[in-house]
């Protein structure tokens, strides 16, 4: 019940992190759905995603090329498309509904964006999956805000602490740009969701903080 | 996952991409290695490091240390679901399966979530402390199949000792039982050494209102501005005894 759903982050930068997560059911509508699914990645990508990804064999670099990823794609697959434009994923809605390809779509984001992101594409919100924060022993957390916010755009945890510390230590020393480090941390989340744009934000403000 | 000595020159490239800091250097033999007490078995250093010299290796994963990979490694495609990860269809396909129906909450506890990870014996803490309440565990969830006895959230003793990034404990419960729900995980949080992510899901009528916002203020949680929404495209469309086509 995860993927997308523990995003932190203020209200204004979530504004620009709007991901679709595209999948077929088990033995309802999953014979045949690779097509679709394809389909959908391409429809996206073509309308301003500035990542799309597959998490059943990984993201553009996990499979050596864009062009592979979407040549792989099966009929299992749960594929994602990451915005960070309210529009330009608007017009990708109206397109997919256009497109009728029958599987089910899932759009993460601030619930009124999305409500009017679905609104202006005559979509309806069917079902939702609310995050109720963190519980627990949050004092072992790290301190520093941007870092969470940078680890949980990977659903499964695979941007690391250390890796963050580690890009942020490379672009104080001028060895990465923010931009290239936020690739590099895009490469590590292997459903390809992170969003280079939110994430080149918030590296410059870590790497901005003394310390 | 191992690194061998005999192979790596201690670049200390592949420390930093371990999730749960489980790679260290030796001092005194310069090499880097993996604590496998703390090892997850996520594969991240092994995707992500590009070792120079192709140290890094995946031993031969025996029972119970090979659901490690299964909880943490997001490529691994499980049995149960059919899908990858730990996770199941949940509330991205209800559309078409109908898995929330009007007047449930689907609960998932994301144990580990985020950064930390978390050992099965803190799992079962709270596994046991939601089982003592009568919930039906998700059975396509890999971790329900781990459970020597669903009834009671008691797993396999040899599993105790295993650390897992994240596992995720789904159940589904009527509105009215939720409030008994957040009692409970008020209460377990407090008993265990790491983190959970919580996550309820519901099904919204046809005004689109949240039906659980006002048990969640009454309780004082705060709810994330962000979540995830099913919009409705998946065909067949799940329709409940009532609903209108």
């Amino acid at each position: 019940m995860t993927h997308t759903l523990h995003r932190l982050g203020n209200s204004e930068s979530l504004r620009h992190d709007i991901v679709f997560t595209y999948m077929p059911s088990n033995n309802i509508n999953h014979v045949g759905s690779a097509p679709k699914l394809r389909k959908f990645l391409e429809i996206c990508r073509d309308l301003g995603a500035i990542k799309i990804g597959d998490t059943r064999k990984g993201n553009e670099y996990v499979q050596g090329s864009l062009e592979n990823m979407l040549n792989n794609i099966e009929d299992r697959a749960v594929v994602e498309a990451v915005f960070d434009n309210e529009i330009k994923a608007i017009n990708a809605l109206k397109a997919i509904k256009e497109a009728d390809l029958g599987l089910s779509l899932v759009v993460s984001g601030l619930f009124e964006q999305t409500r009017e992101c679905c609104r202006k594409a005559g979509l309806n919100m069917h079902t939702v999956n609310q995050s109720l924060g963190i519980w627990g022993r949050t004092d072992k957390l790290p301190e520093k805000r941007g870092i969470l916010e940078l680890n949980t755009m990977c659903g499964h945890g695979m941007v690391s602490v250390s890796f963050i510390e580690y890009a942020v230590k490379k672009i104080k020393t001028g060895k990465w740009t923010p931009e290239k480090a936020a690739e590099n941390l895009f490469k590590c989340c292997v459903c390809g969701i992170v969003n280079t744009t939110r994430a080149v934000e918030i590296l410059k403000e870590l790497s901005e903080e003394k310390g | 996952m191992l690194i061998n000595s005999e192979l790596c020159i201690g670049c200390e490239k592949c420390n930093p991409y371990c999730p749960v800091g489980a790679i260290y250097t030796d001092a005194s033999e310069k090499v880097s290695k993996i604590d496998l007490t703390e090892c997850v078995e996520c594969g991240s250093c092994l995707r992500q490091a590009n070792c120079p010299v192709d140290a890094i290796y995946q031993q031969e994963l025996v029972w119970p240390r090979t659901i490690r990979s299964i909880m943490s490694d997001p490529l691994t495609i499980t049995e149960e679901s059919g899908i990858a990860g730990r996770g199941t269809e949940e509330m991205k396909t209800n559309d078409v399966t109908g898995r929330f129906r009007n007047g449930y909450v689907g609960v998932g506890i994301e144990m580990g979530r985020p950064i930390l990870g978390a050992y099965m014996s803190d799992v079962e803490k709270v596994t046991k402390a939601v089982a003592a309440y009568g919930v039906v565990f998700e059975p396509c969830n890999p971790l329900t199949t781990l459970m020597s006895d669903q009834t009671s959230g008691k797993f396999q003793n040899e599993l105790l000792g295993e650390k897992v990034l994240s596992t995720i404990i789904e159940f589904t419960v009527p509105i009215n039982r939720i409030s008994g729900i957040i009692k409970i995980l008020k209460d377990v949080s407090k008993q265990i050494d790491t983190v959970f992510s919580l996550g309820f899901i519901s099904k919204l009528d046809s005004d689109e209102m949240f039906p659980l916002n006002h048990i969640l203020d009454e309780f004082g949680i705060n709810y994330a501005p962000n979540g995830k929404t099913n919009v409705g495209l998946g065909r067949p469309l799940f329709k409940e005894k009532g609903e209108l086509v």
